[in-house]
């Protein structure tokens, strides 16, 4: 999907001011911004509920502007925070308004129904024939994503669906959001003004202020490059530097869990089998003479003899004793360009620092 | 006592009465639904006009209902016809109103969330609106319920029959008991279906409109 150059202007203010991004297939691209900030009006613009003054937004290549409405409209779905299930339907109605007045059979319906619901971890016996009214505001939202996945759109649009959750509820929504996410791979535009949400869920984030898109980037680069006052101030990111500052190693690791740890002199075929029954990717093995190294499952996979031993295929790991510095140990990942430091305390491992899980606890 | 009901109710063949009564009253009941509703939906998708007639509709609401039928006689004759339409001319305006309200008055959350899922206007108008406004028809309908019974009871001066025939009988030939009798059944029957279409507005609105 493509913005090329949108400006969508009310009474005279400009609510989108010249917005030009294009959002990749597959991604998770949040728009980020107070309110106000023209986040809402874009998303708007997709979908058509507003079209735009200036300017063109391409999907696949085809101009909105030349698409029907109402078939642009089902072949997107479309959550908002307030849900906005309808009271006099059953929760099955609910979720298949569109497939009905699309004809489908009365058995796929009940199918795609059920289908859903498991994967929204609502089980159908329970909860199809029940009302809005009668549901937790968690599971009115579940629904809510059930109904906007029912006719498998390629594209999902988010209006700050966890909003109105409260916090302990939103996270776990936001993780089961994420799990589902990857199961589905569908192309996501999510509009949020929670800096926290938009780094836990995205894959990139547009930053808004005032129609305009500031800055288009990866949560790390927003944190660590921001392009202007208003972006950093926006992220936060001078509060995070200084706490980048003051934690240690220990303080943001992992603590090593057994199931990573493997023998040394091992086949491939065994370390493979151990790997893919642990559902890991990485695993470290500590040398009779001392050394760390770390075995990924895919260097094992590409390699033709199985029977090879796995001490042939060790990588070399970052190695930091747990008063590490935080702020150095991103140096050095960053020199090394690794992803993944070990911390020891002299011949113990004690646990892991994965620079994108340290980033999301930063924020 | 009870002599006293059965020789009225015999002389005066309250049985035949009250299904000429009852009959009149749900076809009355009926037309005038199904053309309130309808002219509902059209005056929503043509709201310009929706003014218009509901000033018109105000209009006769307070034309008195002898008068009304005093109108429709030359145009109807005697009996039953000018008795049901002036039922319907009374009860078109609050269903009208009502179900005209009732589908304006759905929250706009709704219509957002059906558009953006892509409803088109006219699903918006019968899969959301029209349910959703059916408590508020219903309303409509209770007070309707009550015109009807008050004016089919009147429809017996005009040889409408029903039981206005028997009120009037009793008047006419200051009998008492005729007259205590037929207007306490008429009453009786019009909180009997009061009290029906109450209980029915409140499961729709607890169906239909539940926060």
């Amino acid at each position: 999907m493509k913005f090329d150059h949108v400006t969508k202007i009310y009474k005279e203010t400009k609510a989108v001011d010249d917005v030009s991004f294009d959002i990749c297939k597959g991604e998770l691209f949040v728009l980020l911004g107070s309110s106000g900030s023209g986040k809402t009006t874009t998303l708007r613009l997709i979908n058509r509920l507003i079209d735009p003054d200036e300017g063109t937004i391409y999907l696949n290549g085809n101009d909105t502007k030349d698409m029907n409405p109402v078939e642009l409209r089902r072949r997107m779905g479309y959550v908002i925070q307030q849900i906005g299930l309808f009271p006099h339907m059953t929760v099955k109605e609910n979720i298949g308004i569109i497939p009905k007045l699309e004809r489908w059979k009365e058995e796929d319906i009940s199918k795609r129904t059920n289908e859903l619901l498991n994967l929204v971890a609502l089980p159908p016996d329970y909860f199809r024939s029940r009302y809005p009214h009668q549901l937790s505001g968690g599971q009115q939202q579940r629904v809510g994503l059930a109904r906007a996945l029912a006719m498998d759109p390629p594209l999902l649009l988010m209006d700050e669906p966890f909003g109105a959750l409260d916090p302990l509820l939103r996270m776990q929504l936001q993780n089961e959001f994420l799990s589902i996410k990857r199961k589905l791979e569908k192309t996501i535009v999510f509009v949020t003004h929670d800096i926290e949400e938009a780094f836990t869920l995205a894959d990139r984030i547009g930053v808004m202020h005032n129609g305009k898109i500031l800055q288009i980037g990866t949560p790390s680069e927003l944190l660590f490059n921001p392009v202007n006052e208003i972006v950093s101030k926006i992220i936060g990111s001078e509060n995070k530097f200084k706490a980048i500052k003051f934690l240690q190693a220990k303080d943001v690791m992992i603590p090593m869990d057994k199931k990573y740890l493997i023998q040394e002199n091992m086949t491939c075929q065994e370390a493979v089998n151990i790997m893919i029954s642990n559902k890991i990717e990485l695993s470290i093995v500590k040398e009779s003479n001392g050394d760390i190294k770390q075995i990924i499952l895919s260097d094992l996979l590409k390699n033709e003899d199985m029977r090879r031993s796995i001490n042939d295929f060790g990588r070399k790991l970052v190695i930091v004793p747990p008063d590490e510095n935080l702020s150095s140990i991103i140096t050095l990942l960053k020199s090394s360009n690794e992803k993944l430091v070990i911390v020891m305390n002299q011949n113990e491992i004690q646990g892991l620092v994965m620079i994108d899980s340290v980033l999301i606890n930063l924020v | 006592m009870l002599d006293t009901i059965i020789s009225v109710w015999a002389t005066q063949q309250l049985t035949l009465r009250t299904i000429q009564h009852l009959s009149m009253f749900f076809i009355a009941l009926s037309i005038s639904i199904i053309l309130a509703i309808i002219a509902a939906l059209l005056v929503y998708s043509n709201p310009r006009v929706a003014n218009i007639w509901f000033n018109i509709l105000n209009v006769i609401e307070t034309i008195p209902e002898l008068a009304l039928f005093i109108f429709l006689l030359p145009i109807l004759g005697l009996g039953e016809p000018p008795t049901i339409a002036a039922c319907v001319l009374y009860s078109i305006l609050p269903i009208m109103r009502n179900t005209y309200t009732g589908l304006a008055n759905v929250s706009n959350e709704y219509i957002e969330i059906a558009k953006a899922i892509g409803l088109t206007k006219n699903e918006i108008l019968f899969k959301i609106r029209l349910p959703m406004a059916l408590p508020l028809i219903s309303g409509g309908i209770r007070v309707a319920v009550v015109y009807t019974m008050g004016i089919i009871t009147l429809g017996g001066l005009i040889a409408a029959g029903g039981l206005g025939v028997p009120l009037q009988a009793g008047i006419h030939q200051y009998n008492i008991p005729a007259i205590i009798i037929a207007s306490l059944w008429v009453g009786t029957l019009g909180v009997v279906f009061d009290a029906v279409a109450w209980i029915i507005e409140n499961k729709l609105a607890r169906r239909y409109n539940p926060w």
